[in-house]
């Protein structure tokens, strides 16, 4: 399969259960390595890339929300929207970036609580406010609204495509909720390990 | 807010403080294993070390002085004023006194019966100079020391073999003279000494010098000179002093490490073997910090996986745990380091005893205490290497699917 996506885009990966979705945005994210072909991110074939190398383009290229916000429970709010950074190095504006993320998520009030002592749309409001601190190229989100309910499950979506536009911030999202997306700039339905560009069949182009 | 500040310093300190504390049990298992290692150590070095140095002191303060001074040919024939007068000139010599050896025979006649006693050591010495040197006066505790040329006295253990001698009974004492012939006289019990731990005269019996000068018919002889200081470190120092100011006489001079070497060897080598079970029991420690660090990156799979994912590297992670490794080896170090020094200044204070007999030396080795701290600080790094290194070895996604 191959497709290409524009900065500021929000990309839904769609298709049944088992389709490769989230396989196919590991491999985007470099968790998973291809068996052949390759992938392009900023113009760097991500494929070529060594472990340390492909650690510091994750850190600073990728930004991830998980279907269950892995946050790590031992530190705070702050602490685990500023952790990227600090992987990636510290620097005077990080804290400051954080706080306005926080703000950003509406959660400026639960910053220095314990990562478990908040709920789980909480938790995922927080694990976007990971995912941008480090300005990526591409935010990645597997599954963000799948563990909430309907209603949190909107307010994550919409913050989503909020903090996109207001960013320039590309978004891959594997998701099954397709309909909590509504309108978005491109879907890519995957189906029998092939990518279509669209949400039937019949109005799919067909990529590969 | 400091915890705060750590992490902006280094988020891996952090980090691997938070993981540690959250998980206290681990933390807490992990600390007492560090402690009871060092622990084992300090006790050890307070029982045996002190039981060494205790055995050098009482050797030292009964019967060898810090510096010993004997003849290539057994006897010294020099003046013993001389001597003890040389040696009081030296600022760091807090008494020197003469010594005479021999082996005495002794018979007493308690209710009617006469009881013999044979091949008794007999030590002659000079009281008056005796007192400044050696405490073997403080052993008497009956009684009182040689104060006379015919009051003798007894060690408990030979006053129970003359059918308990008491103080002030008439022992005849027997000494083979230096022509072979029988010299007999008739001596009263002054004192009767007893001390712990086997150093003492509890075996021996005491006399004025020149009571013994003159059965053995060697007046003016001296066996030893016994040299104590008031800085024992000066000792080699003072030997040394000694033998270049006699170059001419066959004098030989030992510090208390020679002279008792002997006696000491078998015991150095027996601290050395304890010391060792003690780092064996170190080694039992990193076995236990091991376990719990392999639990804790099992426990942290998935957190592991979070932090690859969002960009840490591999020595990230290895960094995070050995870091844990550090704080369990500090605190642990610190808290079995305070530990050992409680018990010994407990053993200190209430001037423990070996088998309630023998106070032990109990001294604070510095050099010991903080090379056992570091030791264990570095070995719980050591152990943390290992589950570190696994921990580096996980894979994202499948450490992030871990629950």
């Amino acid at each position: 399969m191959s497709f290409s996506i524009e900065k500021g885009e929000i990309v839904l990966i769609v298709g049944s259960s088992g389709s490769g979705k989230s396989t196919l945005l590991n491999m985007i994210g470099l968790l998973d390595h291809p068996s052949n072909g390759k992938i392009f991110i900023d113009g760097v074939d991500t494929t070529t890339l060594d472990d340390n190398k492909i650690s510091s383009f994750r850190n600073k290229k990728l930004g991830f929300i998980f279907q269950f916000s892995n946050l790590l429970t031992d530190l705070s709010v702050l602490e685990n929207v500023l952790l990227p950074r600090q992987i990636g190095g510290t620097d005077g504006a990080a804290e400051k970036e954080a706080i306005d993320l926080l703000k950003a998520v509406g959660l400026e009030k639960q910053m220095y609580k314990r990562a478990n002592k908040i709920s789980g749309g909480q938790a995922q409001r927080v694990a976007i406010a990971r995912g941008l601190i480090n300005h990526p190229s591409i935010v990645l989100a597997d599954e963000p609204t799948g563990n909430l309910d309907s209603v949190t499950s909107e307010t994550i979506v919409q913050l989503m495509k909020s903090m996109a536009k207001k960013l320039n911030q590309t978004f891959i999202i594997v998701t099954h909720d397709r309909q909590h997306f509504g309108q978005v700039d491109k879907v890519i339905t995957i189906k029998d390990g092939k990518s279509y560009e669209g949400e039937q069949p019949s109005e799919m182009e067909v990529l590969v | 807010m400091l915890d705060y500040f750590m992490f902006l310093v280094d988020y891996r300190l952090k980090l691997a403080k938070r993981m540690l504390f959250n998980k206290k049990g681990s933390l807490i298992g992990a600390v007492l294993a560090v402690t009871i290692g060092i622990l084992v150590i300090h006790v050890n070095f307070v029982i045996f070390q002190g039981l060494f140095d205790a055995i050098v002191r009482d050797i030292s303060n009964y019967r060898n002085g810090d510096v010993l001074v004997t003849d290539e040919a057994d006897y010294i024939d020099k003046s013993d004023l001389s001597i003890v007068s040389w040696f009081e000139r030296i600022p760091y010599v807090a008494g020197a006194t003469p010594r005479l050896s021999s082996t005495a025979e002794m018979n007493m006649t308690k209710n009617g019966k006469l009881i013999e006693e044979t091949r008794v050591p007999i030590v002659g010495v000079d009281p008056f100079r005796d007192i400044k040197a050696s405490t073997v006066h403080e052993t008497v505790s009956e009684g009182n020391y040689v104060f006379s040329r015919n009051s003798i006295v007894l060690g408990s253990n030979v006053a129970a073999d003359l059918g308990g001698a008491e103080v002030g009974d008439s022992v005849k004492v027997l000494v083979v003279d230096r022509f072979g012939e029988d010299q007999i006289r008739r001596f009263t019990v002054s004192g009767i000494a007893k001390s712990p731990g086997g150093q003492g005269f509890d075996y021996t019996a005491v006399v004025h010098i020149d009571t013994l000068r003159d059965m053995m018919k060697r007046p003016g002889d001296t066996g030893s000179f016994m040299v104590k200081l008031n800085d024992p470190s000066k000792a080699s120092e003072v030997k040394e002093f000694f033998l270049k100011s006699f170059p001419n006489d066959d004098f030989l001079a030992e510090t208390i490490e020679e002279s008792a070497e002997e006696q000491l060897a078998g015991f150095r080598s027996g601290i050395a073997m304890i010391s060792m079970i003690g780092y064996f029991g170190m080694m039992s420690s990193a076995f236990a910090i091991l376990t719990i660090q392999m639990m804790l990156v099992n426990g942290k799979t998935k957190e592991i996986g979070i932090m690859r994912a969002i960009g840490a590297k591999r020595k990230d992670i290895l960094i995070v745990f050995i870091f844990q490794g550090m704080i369990i080896g500090a605190i642990g170090a610190g808290v079995g380091t305070a530990a050992g020094l409680g018990y010994t200044f407990y053993a200190k204070e209430t001037k423990m005893s070996f088998n309630n007999s023998l106070p032990l030396e109990v001294s604070y080795n510095w050099e010991k205490i903080i090379q056992t701290a570091l030791t264990s600080f570095a070995l719980a790094i050591v152990a943390s290497l290992y589950p570190s290194y696994r921990a580096t070895k996980l894979l994202p996604v499948e450490a992030m699917r871990t629950v």
